[in-house]
C-alpha cells in the first residue's frame, strides 16, 4: 500500500515541475491527435523508448553511480526472446516480454557478479566487453539467424493484432510504449524513495560509510542492475515488434550503450526527470540530424562526434546534467 | 559484562604493523576514550572491529559472539556503529535523507524510515539544518550529521574517530555534550577516539592510549595522564604541533591520513 502511495506521489516536488510534468503528459496523451508526419511519430516513439532505457540505466548509473556501458546486451536479449517466441512457437508479446526479462535478469545476476567487483573505469570498460561479447556470439548464432537477424513478417498476421502486438499502424506502437512509460515513471518515483534507492546513493555517495551502516553494497548494486536490466529488456522486446527487423548490430552495438547512457548523463544521472529530459533533447537532435545528413554516405559519424562533445561537455561543466543546473539554480535561490 | 573484547589483536600492512597484538575490553555502558600520537593505529583499531577489513591475526568478540572474521554490513546490523575521521560528503543526499539510510537498516518503510531519522534531528539538534545538502554544512554540523546517521543503526556499541578534530573549542564543547547525552540519555557505549589527549580525558571513564600499534597504557584518565610512558610517547608531538599552531596562530588543525 505504501509502496502505491509512494510512487503516486510527486510532492515532494515543486509545484512548477508538477505542472510541467502534467502538461508533458497531456500533450503525450494528444499527440496522435494532432496532424503530424510518420518521421515525428516515428521520434516520438523513439523518445519514449530512450525514456524508458534512460530511466532503467538511472537505477544503477544515476542512483548508484555505476557507470554501465553495456546496456545493449539487454536490449537484444528482449528483442531476440520476444521474436524468437514469436515466429518459432507463436508465443504473444505479453508473454515473451516477461519471458526475455527473465532471461535478462538472469544473465545479469551471472554477469553482475564478477562486474561489481570492479570499480570505477574497470567497471564501465566491463561492461562494455560483456555486450560485445553477447553481440559475437549472436552474430554467429544460426538459431536466432547469425548476422542477418530475423525478420517478423506483419502480413501473416491480422492486425492488429493485440496479443502479439502487431499492428499496422504506429499509433498503436505509439500509446503501448506510452502506457510502459507512464509505468516507468510511476516505477521510478518509487524507486528513488525505497530503501534501495536510499542504499544506492549512500554507495554512490562512499561505499566505505555504506557498509557501515549495514548495507550489503555488493548485493544492492547486483539487484539495482538486474532491474536496470529489466526495463532495458522490455523495451526491447517492444523494439522487435515495432521495428520487425532485428539484427545483432542494431540491438546490441555499443552505440546503443552509449547512447542509453549519455541519454540519461544529459539530462540529469541520479534524477528522475533526468532521462526523460535527455532523451528529450537528444532523440530529435538524432533523428534530424540523420534525416537531414545521414543520406549523404560518410557523414553517419556525425552523431558520434556529436556524442563525444556532449560527454565533454557534461564532465567538463556540469556532471549532473541540465537537471543539475536547474538544481543549482534553485539552491542558489533558495539560501 | 564485556561488550566488546579484543583479542591480541595484529593488523599488518606490508611489513607495517597498525595493530600489534592489541588486546583490551569494552563494558556495557562504559565511555572508553582511545588516544594515541598521530599514526598511532587508532583509526585501523576501528576498522579492524567495526569489520572495515580482517585484521592479521587476533580475536573480536562482540556482546559474546566471535565477530572476528565478520564483515561491516555484519556488523552494524549486531549493533555496531562507527563514524568516519575523513568523510568526504561529495553526493547530493540532504542531511535528512543521510540519516535516513541509518534508519532503513531496520526498516523498509520510507515512512517509518523518515519519522525515525526526524526524531534522531531533532534529538541531536539538527532540525533546522535537515533540508542542506552535508557537503554546505561548516565541519562542525558535518560531524553532528555522521553521529546522528551512525546513532540512526540504534547501535549497543558506537565507536566515534576525532569528531572534535578542526573544530573551535565552543564547537568542541557542543560536541561533547552531544557525547555525554548519547552515553548517559541513550544508554549507548561508546569508545571515542581523539588525537587531542585533554579532550578524552574531560568525558572518558577509562583511557587506553596507543603507540607504533602497541597499548602502552591504560587506566582512569588522571593516572593515564600521569604515565611517563604516555608522556613520553606525547612529547615528541606535542612539540611539533604546538610549534605549528604558533607559527601560523590558528586552530590546531591535525593532519590525518584519509582512513580506507
Ligand atoms: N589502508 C592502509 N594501508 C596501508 N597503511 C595504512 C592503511 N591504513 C593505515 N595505515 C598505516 O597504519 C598506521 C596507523 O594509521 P592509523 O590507524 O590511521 O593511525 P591513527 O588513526 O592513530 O592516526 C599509519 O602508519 C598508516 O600509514
Ligand atoms: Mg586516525
Amino acid at each position: 500500500m505504501e509502496a502505491i502511495r509512494n510512487a503516486l506521489d510527486f510532492s515532494d516536488f515543486p509545484r512548477i515541475d508538477r505542472m510541467v510534468a502534467l502538461a508533458v503528459v497531456l500533450l503525450l496523451v494528444t499527440f496522435p491527435l494532432f496532424p503530424h508526419s510518420a518521421f515525428a511519430m516515428a521520434t516520438m516513439i523513439q523518445f519514449l523508448m530512450f525514456s524508458l532505457y534512460g530511466m532503467g540505466w538511472n537505477t544503477i548509473g544515476g542512483y548508484g553511480g555505476q557507470v554501465d556501458l553495456g546496456k545493449a546486451q539487454y536490449v537484444g536479449i528482449g528483442a531476440y526472446t520476444t521474436t524468437v517466441c514469436l515466429l518459432r512457437w507463436d508465443i504473444p508479446f505479453w508473454v515473451s516480454m516477461p519471458l526475455g526479462a527473465c532471461l535478462s535478469i538472469g544473465w545479469s545476476f551471472i554477469i553482475g557478479y564478477p562486474l561489481f567487483q570492479l570499480k570505477g573505469h574497470y567497471f564501465a570498460i566491463a561492461t562494455i566487453a560483456t555486450s560485445l561479447v553477447l553481440k559475437d556470439i549472436f552474430e554467429v548464432w544460426k538459431f536466432v539467424g547469425a548476422a542477418r537477424g530475423l525478420g517478423i513478417l506483419p502480413f501473416k498476421y491480422q492486425t492488429p493484432d493485440f496479443l502479439r502486438l502487431i499492428f499496422k499502424e504506429d499509433v498503436y506502437y505509439y500509446y503501448t510504449i506510452f502506457g510502459l512509460f507512464i509505468i516507468g515513471l510511476l516505477y521510478m518515483n518509487w524507486f528513488r524513495k525505497s530503501r534501495l534507492g536510499f542504499q544506492l546513493r549512500s554507495i554512490k555517495d562512499n561505499e566505505e560509510v555504506a557498509r557501515s551502516l549495514g548495507i550489503n553494497v555488493h548485493w544492492a548494486k547486483i539487484k539495482t542492475y538486474a532491474i536496470a536490466t529489466a526495463f532495458v529488456s522490455v523495451v526491447g522486446s517492444f523494439h522487435a515488434v515495432y521495428v520487425k527487423n532485428i539484427e545483432p548490430e542494431d540491438t546490441m552495438s555499443l552505440d546503443i550503450s552509449i547512447l542509453i547512457a549519455l541519454m540519461a548523463m544529459l539530462g540529469g544521472a541520479g534524477s528522475l526527470w533526468g532521462p526523460i529530459i535527455g532523451a528529450g533533447v537528444l532523440i530529435p537532435l538524432k533523428s534530424y540530424l540523420k534525416e537531414w545528413l545521414g543520406a549523404a554516405a560518410g557523414l553517419v559519424g556525425i552523431d558520434l562526434i556529436l556524442y563525444g562533445l556532449i560527454i565533454m561537455i557534461i564532465s567538463a561543466f556540469e556532471p549532473r546534467g541540465l537537471w543539475g543546473i536547474v538544481e543549482k539554480i534553485r539552491r542558489r535561490k533558495r539560501i | 559484562m564485556a561488550l566488546l573484547e579484543v583479542h591480541n589483536l595484529v593488523k599488518a600492512f606490508g611489513g607495517l604493523k597498525a595493530n600489534d597484538d592489541v588486546s583490551f575490553t569494552v563494558d556495557q555502558g562504559e565511555l572508553l576514550g582511545l588516544i594515541g600520537p598521530n599514526g598511532a593505529g587508532k583509526t585501523t583499531l576501528f576498522n579492524c572491529i567495526a569489520g572495515m577489513f580482517p585484521p592479521t591475526s587476533g580475536r573480536i568478540v562482540f556482546a559474546g559472539e566471535d565477530v572476528t572474521a565478520l564483515g561491516a554490513p555484519e556488523m552494524a546490523r549486531r549493533g555496531l556503529a562507527r563514524t568516519f575521521q575523513v568523510y568526504v560528503a561529495a553526493g547530493d543526499l540532504n542531511v535528512l535523507e543521510n540519516v535516513m539510510v541509518g534508519c532503513f537498516m531496520h526498516t523498509r518503510s520510507q515512512s517509518k524510515a523518515r519519522a525515525l531519522a526526524e526524531g534522531i534531528l531533532d534529538d541531536i539538534g539538527l532540525r533546522d539544518l535537515k533540508l542542506n545538502l552535508v557537503s554546505e554544512l561548516p565541519v562542525a554540523a558535518q560531524k553532528r550529521v555522521t553521529m546522528a546517521t551512525a546513532l540512526a543503526t540504534s547501535p549497543r556499541l558506537l565507536l566515534l574517530d576525532e569528531v572534535a578534530a578542526g573544530l573551535n573549542p565552543s564547537e568542541i564543547e557542543d560536541i561533547m555534550a552531544g557525547i555525554r547525552h548519547i552515553h548517559a540519555d541513550l544508554g549507548i557505549t561508546v569508545m571515542l577516539i581523539e588525537h587531542v589527549m585533554e579532550l578524552v580525558m574531560n568525558v572518558s571513564q577509562r583511557v587506553i592510549v596507543l603507540d607504533y600499534g602497541k597499548k602502552i597504557a591504560e587506566g582512569p584518565p588522571r593516572d593515564v595522564a600521569r604515565n611517563p610512558v604516555v608522556i613520553k610517547a606525547y612529547l615528541g608531538e606535542r612539540y611539533v604541533r604546538e610549534r605549528k599552531v604558533s607559527s601560523d596562530g590558528d586552530r590546531h588543525e591535525h593532519h590525518g591520513r584519509a582512513d580506507s
